[in-house]
Parts: C-alpha cells; sequence; structure tokens
C-alpha cells in the first residue's frame, strides 16, 4: 500500500545484515562479561554478603526454628535470596552507569552506530548473571547446611524465580544509573533496598493495613513468585501470572525511562 | 520534499501499519469475548477473557478511524503527486483489484472455516444459518469492507474538489486559508480532540439499536453506505487529508502526542467504566454523553497516536518498513488464519492467556511467512506496495572496498548544517549557522571556547536536535542509525572502558558497522599495534587519544568527525595522525576537525569556518582566510624604539622581544623603506604573510 517509495540508498548501504547484527548484540554483552570479571573487587561482597548473612541468621540466630518448621526454612530462603539477587542489581548497575556517564561513554555510543538495544540487553544480561553469583554461593550454603527443605525440582523453580525476578531489578538500576550520578547512585539504590525489603513484607509477614503498599515494590512480587514456584500458597496474595506481570510492567517501565533519559542526555 | 517530510513520511507508514496489524490481534480476540453469541464469529471459546474483552472495545474505538487518518492524509499526498488520471489508476490497481480479487478468494475459504466453526460450537447440530436479510444492496463484504469504503471515499472527495474548483479563485483561496488555520488552531489549542469527533457522535445517536461495544457499527453488510461509518470515517478521512494541506499541524501533532494520549486514557478509562455497568444504550443522558465521549476517545487517539509516531518513529528502520510493507498483505490474508486457529484450540483445555498468545504468534508466522515468500517478491507485492524485492540482496565483496567507502572529491555534499539555531536554556549556542562539508575534504571549524564547535558536531552526531533548521549526514538524518554507520569519531572528554584492552575496544566499537576493517589494520594503521593488549586505563593521555582514534576509523568511515584530536599527543603521534588524516582524505573521506592548534588546520584544512558567539563568522580556503586579513608581519633587530615605530603611519601593532623589534602593518613595503632609511645598523629583516593565527586572532576580536 505503499505509494510513495522513499529513496533512502544511503540508508540501505548502512543496513546491518541479520548475522552482524547479532554479532553487534554478541560482541556487547561479550565485553561486558570480560569488564565484569576483570573486576574482582566488585564481585566480592555482592556474593559474600548474603550468604554470610543468611548462615548468620538461619543457622546460628534462628535456627532452631529453621529446623522445626520447613515452611519457615523456606520463608527464610526465599527473603534471603531476593536480598541476594537485588542488591548486585540495585548498587552495582546503577553506579557503573552512572559512572559510565559521567565518562561520556553513553554520549558517545550514541555517536557511534550502535544498535540502540545492545548495551540494555548486554547490561541486563550481564546483571542477571552478577545476581545469580550473588545468589548461587548462598544456595549452595543453605544445601550444605540442610536448611533448605527443597527437593531438586523445586530448587530448580526457585532458582528461575530469582533469575526471573532479577530482570527487573537490573531494569530499575539502569534507571537509577541514568538519573543519577554514579556517586549518587548507591544512596538512591538504599532508599529502594531497605524499605523494600522490609515493607514488602517478604521477612515477616505485614500486617492487614500494610498491605496495600507492599504491591509497590517489585521485592514483594519476586517473593510471591519465589513461594509459589515451590508450591507454597501461604501467604499468598497475587496469582503468578500477576507476579510475573507486575514483573514485566516494571522491567518494561524502568527501562522505557533509561532509554529515554540516555537516549536525550547521554 | 524535504528530509523532515521524508521522514515523518516513515512515521506514518508506521502508523498505518500498526492500524492494520492491530486488526489482526483484534480478530484474533474475538472468539474470547465474554458472552458473544455463537454464530457472531467462527467459535466461541471455552475459556473467554474480560480482559480480552475490554481490550477489542480499546482498539476498536480507534483503529480503522486512525486508518482512514493516514489514508486521507495519503490519499491527498498521492493525488497531488500524480494527478487525478494517475491517482485513479492508481488507486483502481492498489485498492479495487484486491478488493474484488480478495473477495473471490477469501469469502469461500472464509465460508468454511465458519461452518467448521460453527458445527463444533453446536457439536454438529448448528441451527439453520439466517438468510441474508432481503434489503437492497445486501452484501457479505467481510473484512475487505474497509477497501469499499476506502473507494467511496475517494470519490466523495474528487466530488468535493471539483465542486471546490468551480469556486471563484479569490473565494477559493480565502477559503483554502481559513480551512488551513482552522485545522492549526484546533490541533494547538486542543479543540480538534473535542470536537472532531461531533458528526460521529452524532450519527451514533441516530441509531435505535446501539451497544456501546460495538463502536462505529461495521458497514460490512451492504453496498450502500451505512450513516455512521460513513459520517466517522469520512470526517477522519477528509481531516487527514487536510492535515497534509496544512503546513505546521504534523509539527503541533507531534508536539501534543502526550496531551493527546492523556486525553484518550481519560475518555477510554470512563467508557469502560460505563460499559461494565450498562452495555446496552437505552436512549438518554448516558447514551448521549457515551456517543460524544466516545468521539472525543477517538481523536484522542488518533492523534496522540499519530503524535507518538511522528515523534518516536520519524527515523528510517528497516525493521519498520519491512513491517509497514507486510501489513498491507496481512491484513487483507489474516481473517480465515485467525479464525481456522481460533476454531482449532476453541475446545483445548487451556486458560486464554495460552491460547490467544498462540493463535497470534501462529498467525503472524503464517502471514509473514506468506509475506516474505509469496509476496514480497512476487507480482502480488508489486500490486499492493508497488515494488517488488529479490529475495536474496547481490552481497558485496568487503575485499574489494577501500578504507573509506567512496573515492574522490566531486564538490558534492556530505554533511550540512543549514539555518541551524539551538539553545541552552537562555544561551544561544548557534544562532543561523550554515555549514557544509563536502565530498573528500577536510574542513577545520576554528573558534574560541563556547563559540559552539562542539554544538555543531554534536548536530551532526544526532546527540542533540536543532530548535530549527536542517541537519544532514549522507543524504539524511543523523538520527538514523544508518547514517552513522556512515561516520566515525572521535570526542573531546570521552573516556573508554578502562577494563577492556585496546584490541577489544576496536572489536567492540568494529561489531557496529557494515563492513569494517579487519582489526589488525585498524591498530596498524593508527600506530598502536604495540598498546593492543594494554588494558586502556593503564594508558597514558597521549596513548588513550590514539587508541580513540584507532575506534574513529576502524568502520571505514565516509565522514571523519575529529574534535581536538591531537590535545596530549607527542610529536611522532602527531605526525602519524596529520599522516593518517591525509591518506584518509586520498582515499575520500571527508573529515571536519575542531582544534586550537592552528597550525594544525592550516597544514591539513582544505577549507575553513570560523565560528564565533553562535555564528559563522568566516569560511574559506586557509589561503583566503590568510587575505582576509591584508596585512604582514616584519621583524628585524634595531635599535629603534617601540613607541617610535608605533607612531609611524600603517603601523598596526608593534612589540619588542629581546633585540628583535616586531611589527604588524597594512603596507608591508612603505614601511620597510622606512626602516632601512631610519636606522641604517638595521639587520636580519624578516617579512612574512600574516598566518591563519594572525587572521583568526583579528576575525574573532572584530566578532566580539
Amino acid at each position: 500500500m505503499n505509494d510513495l517509495a522513499l529513496n533512502t540508498p544511503e540508508a540501505d548501504a548502512g543496513l546491518l545484515t541479520p548475522r552482524r547484527a547479532l554479532a553487534a548484540y554478541l560482541t556487547e554483552i561479550r565485553f561486558e562479561f570480560t569488564r565484569l570479571l576483570r573486576n574482582p573487587a566488585l564481585l566480592a561482597p555482592v556474593t559474600l554478603v548474603p550468604v554470610a548473612l543468611y548462615l548468620l541468621f538461619a543457622v546460628v540466630i534462628w535456627g532452631d526454628a529453621v529446623a522445626k518448621d520447613p515452611g519457615t526454612a523456606i520463608f527464610f530462603f526465599a527473603a534471603f535470596s531476593v536480598m541476594a539477587v537485588t542488591m548486585p542489581a540495585l548498587f552495582s548497575i546503577s553506579s557503573s552507569l552512572g559512572m559510565e556517564r559521567e565518562m561520556g561513554l553513553m554520549r558517545f555510543k550514541r555517536a557511534q552506530p550502535a544498535p540502540p538495544g545492545s548495551w540494555l540487553v548486554a547490561k541486563i544480561g550481564c546483571g542477571v548473571v552478577f545476581c545469580m553469583l550473588a545468589y548461587l554461593p548462598m544456595l549452595v550454603a543453605a544445601i550444605w547446611a540442610g536448611t533448605l527443605p527443597l527437593d531438586a525440582g523445586q530448587i530448580v523453580s526457585m532458582s528461575l524465580a530469582m533469575l526471573v525476578g532479577a530482570i527487573p531489578f537490573c531494569a530499575l538500576g539502569l534507571m537509577m544509573g541514568s538519573l543519577v550520578k554514579g556517586s549518587a547512585a548507591p544512596g538512591y539504590a538504599n532508599l529502594v533496598y531497605l524499605p523494600g525489603c522490609y515493607l514488602s513484607g517478604m521477612f515477616f509477614p505485614l500486617k492487614e493495613s500494610m498491605l496495600g503498599q507492599a504491591h509497590l515494590w517489585p521485592q514483594f512480587y519476586v517473593n510471591q513468585l519465589a513461594m509459589q514456584a515451590v508450591g507454597i500458597t501461604k501467604p499468598y496474595f497475587v496469582s503468578m501470572q500477576m507476579a510475573i506481570g507486575a514483573l514485566l510492567g516494571f522491567t518494561v517501565l524502568f527501562s522505557a525511562v533509561a532509554i529515554w533519559r540516555l537516549a536525550r542526555k547521554g | 520534499m524535504n528530509t523532515t517530510d521524508s521522514q515523518r513520511l516513515h512515521a506514518l507508514d508506521a502508523v498505518r501499519g500498526f492500524a492494520l496489524l492491530l486488526g489482526v490481534a483484534f480478530h484474533a480476540a474475538m472468539s474470547f469475548l465474554p458472552g458473544i453469541p455463537p454464530g457472531i464469529w467462527s467459535m466461541v471459546d471455552n475459556s473467554p477473557s474480560a480482559f480480552l474483552g475490554d481490550a477489542t472495545l480499546v482498539a476498536h474505538i480507534f483503529r480503522m478511524s486512525l486508518f482512514f487518518f493516514i489514508a486521507g492524509f495519503f490519499g491527498r499526498l498521492l493525488y497531488h503527486k500524480l494527478g487525478a488520471g494517475g491517482f485513479w489508476k492508481n488507486r483502481g490497481l492498489r485498492i479495487a483489484v484486491p478488493l474484488v480479487a480478495g473477495w473471490v478468494v477469501l469469502f469461500p475459504i472464509i465460508g468454511l472455516v465458519w461452518t467448521m466453526g460453527i458445527a463444533k460450537v453446536f457439536n454438529g447440530a448448528p441451527p439453520a444459518m439466517p438468510e441474508m436479510p432481503k434489503v437492497p444492496g445486501a452484501f457479505p463484504l467481510t473484512h475487505l469492507w474497509f477497501l469499499y469504503q476506502l473507494l467511496m471515499l475517494y470519490v466523495a472527495v474528487t466530488l468535493l474538489r471539483a465542486v471546490f474548483e468551480r469556486i471563484g479563485d479569490a473565494p477559493k483561496q480565502k477559503l483554502r486559508a481559513l480551512v488551513d488555520a482552522g485545522i492549526s488552531a484546533a490541533l494547538r489549542l486542543n479543540i480538534g480532540v473535542f470536537t472532531f469527533g461531533i458528526p460521529v457522535a452524532a450519527a451514533l445517536m441516530s441509531l435505535p439499536f446501539w451497544l456501546y461495544w460495538m463502536g462505529i457499527p461495521t458497514p460490512d453488510g451492504s453496498l450502500i453506505p451505512q450513516l455512521p461509518a460513513s459520517v466517522g470515517f469520512f470526517t477522519a478521512f477528509v481531516i487527514g487529508w487536510l492535515v497534509n494541506r496544512s503546513g505546521d499541524a504534523l509539527a503541533i501533532i507531534e508536539k501534543k502526542w502526550w496531551v493527546n494520549l492523556v486525553f484518550a486514557v481519560i475518555a477510554t478509562g470512563w467508557m469502560l467504566h460505563t460499559s461494565h455497568a450498562t452495555p446496552f444504550a437505552a436512549p438518554g443522558t448516558t447514551k448521549t454523553v457515551y456517543a460524544y465521549v466516545f468521539g472525543v476517545a477517538v481523536w484522542a487517539w488518533v492523534l496522540g497516536l499519530t503524535g507518538v509516531a511522528l515523534r518516536f518513529l520519524s527515523n528510517y528502520s528497516a525493521v519498520r518498513r519491512y513491517i509497514a510493507d507486510a501489513s498491507y498483505w496481512i491484513y487483507l490474508a489474516h481473517l480465515p488464519v485467525v479464525a481456522a486457529l481460533a476454531v482449532w484450540v476453541g475446545h483445548w483445555p487451556l486458560h486464554w492467556s495460552v491460547k490467544y498468545p498462540f493463535i497470534l504468534v501462529v498467525s503472524f508466522a503464517v502471514l509473514f511467512l506468506s509475506y516474505h515468500f509469496l509476496v514480497r517478491p512476487t507480482f502480488i507485492g508489486q500490486l499492493l506496495n508497488g515494488r517488488k524485492y529479490p529475495l536474496r540482496k547481490p552481497r558485496q565483496d568487503p575485499a574489494a572496498a577501500p578504507a573509506s567507502c567512496e573515492g574522490g572529491n566531486d564538490g558534492s555534499s556530505v554533511a550540512t548544517l543549514r539555518n541551524i539555531s539551538k539553545k541552552y536554556g537562555t544561551t544561544v549556542a548557534l544562532n543561523g549557522v550554515d555549514i557544509e562539508l563536502r565530498r573528500g575534504e577536510l574542513l577545520a571549524v576554528l573558534g574560541p571556547n563556547g563559540a559552539g564547535k562542539t554544538t555543531a558536531i554534536s548536530l551532526w552526531l544526532g546527540l542533540t536536535e536543532a530548535d530549527s533548521g536542517e541537519v544532514t549526514l549522507l543524504g539524511g538524518s543523523p538520527l538514523d542509525i544508518q547514517r552513522r554507520r556512515g561516520l566515525g569519531v572521535m570526542m573531546q572528554d570521552v573516556e573508554m572502558y578502562k577494563e577492556l584492552k585496546v584490541r577489544e575496544l576496536v572489536a567492540l566499537a568494529s561489531s557496529y558497522y557494515t563492513n569494517p576493517l579487519p582489526v589488525e589494520d585498524t591498530l596498524r594503521r593508527a600506530g598502536i599495534t604495540a598498546l593492543a593488549d594494554k588494558a586502556y586505563g593503564k594508558l597514558s593521555g597521549g596513548q588513550k587519544r590514539q587508541a580513540q582514534f584507532a575506534v574513529a576509523i576502524c568502520g571505514r568511515p565516509r565522514v571523519l568527525f575529529l574534535d581536538e584530536p591531537t590535545v596530549g599527543l607527542d610529536v611522532q603521534a602527531r605526525e602519524l595522525l596529520w599522516l593518517n588524516v591525509r591518506i584518509l582524505l586520498t582515499e575520500g573521506c571527508s573529515i571536519v576537525l575542531t582544534t586550537h592548534y592552528l597550525e594544525e588546520a592550516e597544514a591539513l584544512a582544505s577549507r575553513v569556518a570560523v565560528l564565533a558567539k553562535g555564528r559563522v563568522i568566516a569560511s574559506g580556503s586557509v589561503q583566503e582566510m590568510r587575505s582576509l586579513v591584508a596585512r604582514r608581519q616584519i621583524s628585524c633587530e634595531s635599535s629603534l624604539s617601540v613607541d617610535e615605530v608605533r607612531g609611524w603611519p600603517g603601523v598596526i601593532e608593534a612589540s619588542r622581544v629581546h633585540a628583535r623589534l616586531n611589527i604588524v602593518a597594512a603596507d608591508a613595503e612603505s614601511l620597510v623603506r622606512r626602516l632601512l632609511s631610519e636606522d641604517p645598523d638595521l639587520r636580519r629583516l624578516e617579512v612574512r604573510e600574516a598566518g591563519l593565527a594572525e587572521a583568526f586572532t583579528e576575525l574573532t576580536k572584530e566578532a566580539a
């Protein structure tokens, strides 16, 4: 139905073949990983802190309660997992993107013909792996300490829920990194991180009157998703579809703000 | 048609594609509507969805009006491009032939699908199908009614034009101006949203039986024009036509995208709320208000979505273009496919949230594949889209390409800024600037700090948008990523990933280009093979600039932007960079260079443009720039006092450095005669032309 064939020979000459476009995405992801691996200083705290905290609470302090009631044990594990997964996403991604922006790198990337989505995919992809690096040691420690009464299938489901749950937090990290300076990012990340841990009701059951606001925190949905993934339906406030839908919504919203902001400011 | 216009056409193409593809999603949802009576659609699914019910109601508000609005816009464009005869020939081929041929092919298939579906719904014992009502003109147009409607609208608008042409010239001009001003004002003041829908609301009011959900009742059962559809779609079509007439309507629609979407969301929210309460409109206040709000919602969506496309989808995208091309075929062919899939999955014991996406994925796969292989490369594609595409593109041999793509300096421009103005808050960065970069030349952009050099380059790189004026890069907008694939850039104040090695940085940058140099070649050319395995963070300032230069040239750029490239380089590295720049020039690359080192511009530039306070105060060859300042420098060892020499006629400036007396003068010859006669002991006399440095100082001093 196109009546006006627009002449764009120059544009045609500049098209990436699908194979080259895929290669561009893969190269971006590969080097994002390389950078992550060359920054052991960044990895250490994020992978060690959650495991240490989990062992402290689940084994040392509340060991009895955890040993007595499988529900409590899973509740604990899920809560600490969400905490572990959200930490690198919020803190590392936001401050690293903030710093890259200060260095003018995002501006430079815009001037270069980098495929518009490649950095987003690379950053979220790497962020998810980073989150898993924080989660897996905890998982291993919990299995080793015998504080996780789940079978293999349930462990896989729980881990998948964490993997999915990491994505909106990576997007949130990107959004914060796109809005504030690298040095200010951890401060802002804390505004979401700590209140989110408590107000989402994942560490202790919330009063009826406080349930409404819990829906504002992505942590709430990740926690709900994780609990239902292993078949625990109480306490249970939203359906699995709803939790996935909400997390998808958060991801789209946060990424859209980040893309919008970076497209203007770099 | 200038670049901005053609970019806008990309956006409108995208809107039309969206409206058509939305139709596929709409029809795919029909079998899931809660409470849909059996027989209306091919299937009644066992997992109805209230969500899809609401979604279809929303989509149905605007999708056809949006389509006819865009059709009106392109209709006028085509009419003026081809003339009346050409227009009708074109429409005959693109619209009338698909209508007739499509109906002949599709109707029996649709009939078959429906028969199967209804048999399934009634467990093999369907009631007798009602006969077509015995009213004049009754005809099952199916979903192809939109083509029939479109043809009628073309007839109507042609007749209107014929009447209009009979008016005398003076009143005609007056009427035209009035209509243009009216459209602009209606859009600018948000009046249009609240008034364009009044005719269709009135037509809907006249219906004795109106289900809210139906919106504008689909005129698919009769050849005789139906009132609400004719009024509603005619309004949309004519306003699209007039928007095309108006000079600034698209710009206003673009600017108001979010305002209109806010109206759309509010109006739609109210409609959903009301239709949940009472789905059927009994005559009365509610019906009147509902009809009016419906009209508002139609136009808020039409203008809002068009605005979104203009704002965000104006640049050329191969993917969007492909989808827009495919959408016509897909819409023509989709109905039997989605209806058959609905019949197939209708009794599966699965939730609609699984079945609906399944129908969409499978039907889009089938439809896009059929488009790609059966339509795009064949006469059907020629008929529907006016163009056939071969299945495979001829491959380019990368080895045969030189380091930059095109050779020779043929004087044509590869990048331009035309009448550009740009403000940051109240600070004017550029004010009516015209700069042109010709193929194969090096243009040095000079100017004091804050003159607007970096802003000019940012515009060319697509990093900022001008407030007014036109920016082109390689024949299009630099916001197009395809254009930017032809550029290389070295920016100021940019750091790269410090953890990555130089080789990795070059490899990453190379991955963005269609036909980059091999990484080793890039490193060799930039003279940094020895640094290849060093982390960027460990390089010295000068080495970092060299690495950035490598990144700039790795994609065989046709246009290269070098912003202060030699700051911090040692003499050797600078010589190497200069050499590289000269090689690139001989290969046909065009280069924009900003620099503070005037000798650099003098050594490399074919042309110079001097910016000061956001304006181009001079431009021309280095030679021309020098001669702009008709003065020369005289230097000698003499015992004459500076103050005495300063008093002589023709002396512009005099100063002493140790034994040497330096004089700047307009008429060097008479001054030299006088110097020699006044000081017989004068020694080591030198006279030279003023350099670019003097010219630059003088020019920018004047501008200040």
